[in-house]
C-alpha cells in the first residue's frame, strides 16, 4: 500500500524542520496567491458584478445565455492574375462581360460581387490577356468591413441589446463568411433582422415643416464608397445615382417647389423608416443643371473633416437602406432559447462540481491521505478561478469551452499525480536538496506534455471553426497556468506538508 | 489491487505485449477502411460536416409523436437523454424549409436548442478540421522528438497517439458516434492526453536509474492513476451531460472516454513493450545520457 508507504517514510525520516512561515514568503506561494485574488476580483469586482449572479463577468456564449447566431457567406469571389495587358481593360472588360461591380483590391487581385466558379471565369480572364492564379471565395477586407459596418448599423438600429459581428477570414485573406451573434433574440426575429430591409425616402421641403414626396429606396440604383469632393481635399460625400425614373421625378420636384431658384429655403430630406438622417439644400450648380437636365448622378455632402467621414460612412448605409453590397446566403445558424440556455447553465456548474468531487475520491483511494488530496482539489479550484479570471477579459464560455474546463480538470489533477508521485519515490521524502532536484524532474515531464497538449490545441485557438475556438483556449490557456502558476506552488505546498 | 493489475501484462514477453495493440489497431485499419469505401467518410460526417439541422428539446412528447410531427422535413434520427432531453437530425434542406422547421420548432417547442449548418459550410469545416488535425499531429511530433532526441522512442510514442486516435475513431464507427466539431475537438484533446503518459513511462524509464521492472511498475502506477483521474473526470462530464441533455459535452466526453480506455492499452502494452525490448537490447546505452 502507497499509503502505508509514505506514512511509514514520515516516521521513519526525521527532517529538518523548515517549518510553515517561510512557504508564505514562496514566490511560487506568492504568485498564485496573487493570481487568485486578481482573478477573483477580475469576476466579481473589475467592474462590480455582484448583481449578475453566480458567473460575474464571465462572458457567457449564446448557449448558456440563450439567443441566435446566423453565419452568412458571400456570393462573392477574388481572384489573383496575371496579365501582360492593360489592367484597366481588364476591369472594364469583366465588368461589363460579368455585369457586375468589380474592384480592384490589389495590384493583382480583383474581387468580383457575383457568384462564378472558376471555370466559367478563365474563358472570360482570357479575353483580355490574362489568367487566373488562384480563385478564393470571399470578399476582400474593404468590403468585409463596410458589410460589418452595415449590419451593426440595422441592429443597433433595432435596439437590440447585445449583438456581435465577425468576419470570418480564410488563410488566403479572403473575408468568406461573417457571423452574426444576438443574445437574447430568437432564431426567427434574428432571421428578419439580417433579411429585412429599411424603407427609404427622399423628400424635398415645401413650406416650412411640411415635405413632399419625391423617390423611394428603388430608384436609387447604386451607391458609393465616401469620397473626398474634389479628390484630395477634406470635404467629404457619398456619391449616389438614380433611375431615369427618379432624375425625373427629382428634376420635376425641385422645379415644382422652387427649389432650383431657392435652393436654401427647399432642403432636401433622406428618411429611413420615417426618421430623418440627412437634410442638405441642393448646391448651387446642381440647382443650376436641374433647371436645363435630368442629373442621375448625385453626391450628398457631409462636410468637412474627421467628423464628416464617419457622417459619410454611416449616410453610405442608409442610403443603401441596409441592403448589403454584396449577396449572401445563409451558411448556418442556430438559437438556445433562454430557458434551456439557463439549464444548461445549471447543467455545466454541476458537471464541474460532479467532476472535482469525482476526482478527489478516486485520489483518495489511491492517497489515502487528506493532507495529500486536499492541497491537490484546492490546487485544481484556484486552477479554475485563475482560469475564469484571465479568460472573461477576452473569450465566451460557451458549452463546448465548459468541455475544455472541465478537461483541464482532469489533466491538472494528472500532473498533480506525476509531481507527488515523482517526489514520493520509493516512499521516501527526501532532503530538500533531493526534493528540488525530482520536483524539477517531475516538472520537465509536466513542460513536455503541457508543450504537446498546446501544439495540439493551438491549429483549433488560430482557426476560426466556429464553436471549437473557446474549447482550444481554454484549454491552452488552462495547461499554461498550470505549468506557470499552479503546478510550481502545489510542489512547494506538498514539500512543507511532507516534511512536517 | 489495482497496482498489480500490471503483472497481469507484464510478464509476457515484449513482443506478446506488443502485439495485442497491433492486431486491434489493424482492425481498426479496416474497420476505417471499410467505412471510407462505403460512406465516403473515414468516419461518418456529423451534421457539422455534412450540413442539416441538429434540434435539443425538452419535451415529455414520444419519437413517435415527434417523428409524426416533423414528416416534412428530412428527418434522420432521434437521441434519447435521460431528464426529457431528445436530440433531433436532420439532413440538409432549402432555406424556405429552413425557415418553416423554425417556425415549427417554435410553435411546438418554444424552449429547444437549434443548429443548422449548410452544405458549402460543412464542407469549409471539413476541410479546416482536417488541417487542424494534421497540423496538431505533426506539432506534437516534433515537441516529442526535440524533447526525448531518440529515434525510437519519439516514434513510439508518435505510433501510439496515431492508433490512440486511429483506433478510437473505428470504435465511434461502431458505435455510431459522429464526427462533428466536439468530437473533433475531442480527437486532437487525445493527442495530448496520450502524449502524456507515454511522456511519463518514456522519461521514467530512459532518464531514470533504478531495474527495468521496477521502474516499469512505478511509472505504471502513476501513470494508471493519473488516466483514471482524468477518466473519472470524464466519466461525470458524460453522466451529467447525459441527464442534462447537452449533446456537444456527451459527445467530446465520450470520444475523450474511448480515447483514453485505448490509451491505456496502447501506452501500457505496446508502448512499454516497445521500450522494454529497447533496453533489454540494449539499444538504449548510447540514448539515455544527455
Amino acid at each position: 500500500m502507497v499509503c502505508a508507504e509514505w506514512k511509514s517514510c514520515k516516521r521513519g525520516e526525521e527532517m529538518t524542520k523548515d517549518d510553515t512561515n517561510p512557504l508564505m514568503r514562496d514566490w511560487r506561494i506568492l504568485v498564485l496567491i496573487a493570481a487568485l485574488i486578481l482573478s477573483a476580483a477580475s469576476i466579481y469586482l473589475l467592474p462590480p458584478a455582484f448583481d449578475k449572479g453566480i458567473q460575474g463577468n464571465v462572458q457567457l456564449g449564446l448557449d448558456l445565455e440563450g439567443g441566435s447566431w446566423i453565419q452568412l457567406e458571400y456570393k462573392a469571389e477574388l481572384v489573383t492574375f496575371e496579365t501582360t495587358g492593360s489592367v484597366e481593360e481588364l476591369l472594364l472588360g469583366l465588368s461589363e462581360d460579368l455585369d457586375t461591380e468589380v474592384s480592384l483590391i490589389e495590384t493583382n487581385v480583383v474581387e468580383i460581387r457575383k457568384p462564378f466558379t472558376q471555370e466559367e471565369l478563365e474563358p472570360v480572364f482570357a479575353r483580355y490577356g490574362a489568367t487566373i492564379t488562384r480563385y478564393e471565395i470571399g470578399v476582400g477586407t474593404e468590403t468585409a468591413e463596410t458589410v460589418k459596418r452595415i449590419l451593426e448599423e440595422k441592429i443597433n438600429r433595432l435596439g437590440t441589446r447585445d449583438a456581435k459581428v465577425n468576419t470570418l477570414t480564410t488563410f488566403g485573406g479572403a473575408s468568406r463568411y461573417i457571423r452574426i451573434e444576438l443574445a437574447g433574440v430568437d432564431m426567427i426575429t434574428a432571421q428578419e433582422i439580417v433579411g429585412q430591409q429599411g424603407r427609404f425616402d427622399i423628400r424635398i421641403q415645401t413650406t416650412g415643416d411640411e415635405t413632399d414626396h419625391v423617390l423611394y429606396g428603388d430608384a436609387i440604383t447604386s451607391v458609393g464608397n465616401p469620397t473626398q469632393n474634389p479628390i484630395g481635399s477634406s470635404n467629404w460625400g457619398v456619391p449616389f445615382t438614380i433611375s431615369d425614373e427618379g432624375a425625373r421625378a427629382l428634376r420635376e420636384a425641385a422645379i415644382r417647389t422652387g427649389a432650383t431658384d431657392r435652393p436654401m429655403e427647399h432642403e432636401l430630406m433622406m428618411l429611413l423608416d420615417d426618421e430623418i438622417v440627412y437634410s442638405a439644400p441642393l448646391s448651387t450648380d446642381l440647382a443650376a443643371r436641374l433647371k436645363v437636365e435630368e442629373v442621375r448622378n448625385l453626391v450628398a455632402s457631409t462636410g468637412v473633416g474627421e467628423e464628416a467621414l464617419n457622417r459619410a460612412m454611416i449616410l453610405e448605409i442608409h442610403l443603401r437602406a441596409g441592403a448589403l453590397p454584396v449577396d449572401v446566403t445563409i451558411a448556418g445558424s442556430g438559437s438556445v432559447s433562454a430557458a434551456l440556455g439557463e439549464h444548461f447553465k445549471t447543467m455545466s456548474i454541476v458537471a464541474g462540481i460532479i467532476a472535482l468531487l469525482t476526482v478527489g475520491l478516486v485520489v483518495y483511494y489511491r492517497y489515502r491521505e487528506p493532507s495529500i488530496v486536499i492541497p491537490m482539489l484546492l490546487i485544481n479550484t484556484s486552477e479554475i478561478i485563475i482560469l475564469l479570471g484571465i479568460a472573461r477579459y477576452f473569450i465566451q464560455l460557451d458549452l463546448a469551452a465548459i468541455a475544455g474546463l472541465i478537461a483541464v480538470l482532469g489533466t491538472s489533477i494528472d500532473q498533480l499525480v506525476v509531481i507527488t508521485d515523482e517526489v514520493l519515490h520509493e516512499g521516501k521524502v527526501p532532503s530538500p536538496n533531493v526534493y528540488l532536484k525530482r520536483l524539477a524532474r517531475a516538472l520537465g515531464i509536466i513542460i513536455v506534455a503541457a508543450s504537446t497538449m498546446i501544439i495540439a490545441m493551438l491549429p483549433l485557438a488560430v482557426m476560426d471553426l466556429s464553436s471549437l475556438r473557446g474549447f482550444a483556449i481554454i484549454t491552452i490557456l488552462g495547461v499554461l497556468i498550470g505549468v506557470i502558476i499552479t503546478r510550481p506552488a502545489y510542489g512547494k505546498i506538498i514539500m512543507a506538508i511532507l516534511s512536517r | 489491487m489495482a497496482f498489480d493489475l500490471y503483472d497481469l501484462v507484464n510478464k509476457y514477453p515484449p513482443k506478446q505485449m506488443m502485439a495485442v495493440p497491433l492486431v486491434i489497431t489493424l482492425i481498426g485499419l479496416i474497420i476505417i477502411g471499410a467505412n471510407l469505401m462505403i460512406s465516403g467518410a473515414p468516419i461518418n460526417l456529423g451534421i457539422d460536416f455534412a450540413g442539416g439541422t441538429a434540434v435539443t428539446v425538452m419535451s415529455d412528447d414520444t419519437p413517435d409523436q415527434m417523428e409524426a410531427y416533423f414528416a416534412a422535413y428530412p428527418l434522420i434520427s432521434i437521441g434519447e437523454g435521460l431528464n426529457r432531453g431528445n436530440y433531433l437530425r436532420f439532413g440538409p434542406m432549402s432555406d424556405e424549409d429552413f425557415r418553416s422547421l423554425s417556425r415549427d420548432i417554435a410553435a411546438r417547442y418554444p424552449d429547444a436548442k437549434v443548429d443548422q449548418i449548410g452544405e458549402s459550410f460543412g464542407e469549409t469545416l471539413q476541410q479546416q478540421a482536417l488541417i487542424a488535425l494534421l497540423f496538431s499531429f505533426i506539432g506534437m511530433a516534433i515537441v516529442v522528438f526535440i524533447a526525448f532526441r531518440t529515434i525510437i522512442p519519439s516514434l513510439a510514442v508518435v505510433f501510439a497517439a496515431f492508433t490512440d486516435i486511429l483506433i478510437t475513431a473505428a470504435i465511434m464507427d461502431v458505435i455510431g458516434l459522429p464526427l462533428s466539431l466536439g468530437t473533433t475537438a475531442a480527437l486532437l484533446m487525445l493527442i495530448g492526453y496520450s502524449v502524456d503518459s507515454d511522456i511519463l513511462l518514456t522519461t521514467r524509464i530512459l532518464k531514470r536509474q533504478g531495474k527495468l521492472e521496477e521502474k516499469l511498475k512505478n511509472a505504471f502506477r502513476t501513470g494508471f492513476i493519473m488516466t483514471t483521474t482524468t477518466l473519472s473526470a470524464i466519466i461525470a462530464l458524460l453522466v451529467v451531460s447525459w441527464i442534462g441533455g447537452i449533446e456537444i459535452i456527451m459527445q467530446i466526453a465520450a470520444v475523450l472516454l474511448i480515447g483514453l480506455l485505448v490509451d491505456l492499452m496502447n501506452t501500457w502494452m505496446f508502448n512499454a513493450g516497445l521500450l522494454k525490448w529497447y533496453v533489454q537490447s540494449g539499444k538504449a546505452a548510447k540514448g539515455v545520457k544527455r
